[in-house]
């Protein structure tokens, strides 16, 4: 089972590196859909990929709010770099964002050993301070009369719009590192998630998962903060999971299905942001999140109304609930 | 300084009060991160009764506003429950998706008209002292009785509560036994927080609520060791960041309820390090 998985997600790895090498403009060409359109189908699915092949490493360890709090953590480097380079360089402001959510990760898990604050705490000052200087950085920027500024508040609703081919090829190098560093630590991850004890005990450095596992988070969030902002990523980490995560117990088919979840509902919500005018975060968001809530109610086996099913039939047939 | 910037410190140094005193609680009970979810969640209530009556801020705005953050709470409480989702995904599967509603509802149906994005993210605490209603015949700003209210009413909730309050956060079981309500209270107290978010969203916009609620209520944990004494910390500390943040915002030009943020982180980082016993400075003396 996980061997055909890890070939399928092999191939995916394949087909980036293809992709890459050139192969996207007959992509974008290929799609029934107007270059503009297609471009941003395109990016946005790269995107929710990411953030959902990613996201378990966030939702499975507990740590959604952990990867809130780097999300909101990007936009002080986002407009640090702004300020250091003085033109919008997109390449630049995400290398920004990736510093600042890193430094943002660091901090809270500095705050939580030092052991005076709990963790929701450690994470609730974090994400206040780190989102604070952000925004007193980008209203500072807004009133200097810079013209280059306009369009950095993107970074916090998300905007898909002005979305360019180098984004897709940014986003590509991202999805496949990602991909990469998946498959390679798969076996590490999968006891690092459900059995952290034992791993520590086998002698892996729990550090090295945790800063890997930190590393890829602060990845897919810097992909994400541009088209879904700042303010809503953590959605997209957390409900492409929680969808997949009904419908499989298995961590080698629950990591493909939520990468594609993703990647479905950053497409269309992609498709259906720039059609009606409305900013993608929002429309993204809440097409994960109804996938979500839907695969929570209806999911075959562990969906609230087969359970309620379950629980009835084993009342008629007079067997003890335990 | 002008009497309009007085007015904007008072405002903003009673929101402070009232939010330290209930973050306090909060921090302790390890909800730190409920204001935060509840003031996004808020939004949509806000945009909703705007559409139906057209007015911004009248009572059933408050009402619908609280409606929608008690949704948000009692929602993430119900997935968690079905034991299907943890509870820290369950919070951050339900706020984003009713703030994502709220934006789209304001691009949709109020864009240009009286709630428009910035004011709902950034909050506009410097137009206060301009939004006057008429109180026993003199114009007094809006922002600040609404404030004034919701800080008597919170304090007076807390002082009123104290034995259950103090109960159901160190010890939920007990304040069962003896009586004292532990559930009930919880649910008091998230209603007093939905509700206290609904009014900080007014002066200082959806993002920077959680700010008032526990950055001065961390610090304060770091410097005292009795509940009492932390809650008037708290509150201090967020007077002390109302006043500095306000005179930095005004000498760089800038976001009044950002800077008033980064004034606590910055009493936050002070107290991290100073803080006696219990600081990193203070430890690291004491182990050599």
């Amino acid at each position: 089972m996980s061997a055909v998985v890890t070939g399928s997600l092999q191939a995916g790895a394949l087909q980036t590196g293809t992709l890459q090498a050139g192969s996207l403009g007959g992509l974008l060409e290929a799609l029934p859909l107007s270059y503009p359109d297609a471009v941003v189908v395109v990016g946005t699915a790269v995107v929710g990929f990411v953030a959902g092949l990613l996201g378990p490493l966030a939702v499975l360890r507990q740590r959604s709010m952990f990867g809130d709090a780097m999300s909101h953590g990007t936009l002080a480097g986002v407009a640090v770099a702004f300020l250091l380079t003085g033109a919008k360089v997109p390449e630049l402001l995400l290398l920004g964002a990736a510093i600042s959510a890193t430094l943002a990760a660091f901090a809270m898990i500095a705050l939580e050993r030092t052991g005076r604050l709990r963790s929701d705490t450690a994470i609730g000052v974090v994400l206040s301070v780190s989102l604070t200087l952000g925004i007193v950085l980008l209203t500072g920027i807004s009133g200097s009369g810079n013209a280059q500024q306009s369009g950095l508040d993107e970074y916090l609703l998300g905007q898909t719009a002005g979305m360019v081919e180098r984004d897709i090829v940014v986003a590509l190098a991202g999805a496949g590192v990602a991909v990469a560093v998946v498959l390679v630590g798969f076996r590490l991850l999968r006891s690092a998630t459900f059995d952290p004890g034992f791993t520590a005990v086998a002698g892996v450095r729990t550090w090295i998962v945790d800063a890997a596992s930190t590393g890829l988070l602060a990845l897919a969030v810097v992909l994400g903060v541009r088209t879904v902002g700042a303010i809503l990523m953590v959605a997209l980490l957390v409900a492409p999971v929680v969808a997949a995560r009904q419908l499989t117990t298995r961590l080698a088919v629950l990591l493909p299905l939520s990468a594609v979840i993703g990647a479905a509902c950053g497409a269309a919500g992609g498709l259906v942001s720039g059609r009606a005018e409305l900013p993608a975060g929002p429309v993204i968001v809440l097409l994960a999140t109804a996938l979500a809530v839907l695969s929570v109610v209806l999911a075959p086996r562990r969906g609230v109304i087969a359970r309620a099913r379950a629980g009835r039939l084993r009342e008629e047939r007079g067997h003890v609930t335990r | 300084m002008s009497p309009d910037d007085v007015m904007i410190i008072v405002i903003a140094g009673l929101l402070s009060t009232s939010c330290a005193v209930l973050g306090g609680f909060l921090v302790l009970r390890g909800q730190a991160l409920l204001p935060d979810a509840v003031s996004h969640a808020v939004l949509p209530g806000i945009v909703l009764i705007f559409v139906l009556s057209g007015e911004r801020a009248s009572l059933w705005t408050v009402v619908g506003a609280t409606a929608f953050g008690v949704l948000c709470v009692l929602g993430s409480d119900w997935l968690r429950r079905s034991g299907v989702v943890e509870s820290d995904a369950a919070l951050a599967l339900v706020f984003p998706a009713l703030f994502s509603l709220g934006i789209l509802g304001i691009s949709r149906f109020a864009s240009g008209a009286h709630i428009d994005l910035d004011s709902a993210i950034y909050g506009d605490l410097t137009f206060a002292p301009l939004r006057t209603i008429s109180l026993f015949g003199a114009d007094v700003p809006r922002s600040l009785v609404i404030t004034g209210v919701a800080t008597v009413a919170v304090v007076a909730l807390v002082v009123g509560l104290w034995r259950p309050l103090q109960a159901a956060t160190f010890d939920p079981a007990f304040a069962e036994l003896a009586g004292l309500r532990g559930r009930l209270i919880g649910q008091v107290l998230l209603v007093a927080v939905a509700g206290l978010a609904v009014v900080a969203f007014d002066s200082v916009g959806a993002i920077l609520v959680i700010t008032f609620f526990v950055v001065p209520a961390s610090t304060a944990r770091l410097l005292t060791a009795r509940l009492g004494s932390m809650l008037v910390v708290a509150a201090g500390c967020g007077w002390v960041a109302s006043v500095a943040g306000h005179g930095v915002a005004v000498s760089l030009d800038t976001s009044i309820p950002g800077t008033i943020g980064l004034a606590s982180g910055v009493l936050f980082a002070l107290a991290l390090v100073l803080a006696p016993r219990r600081g990193v400075l203070a430890r690291w003396r004491a182990r050599t």
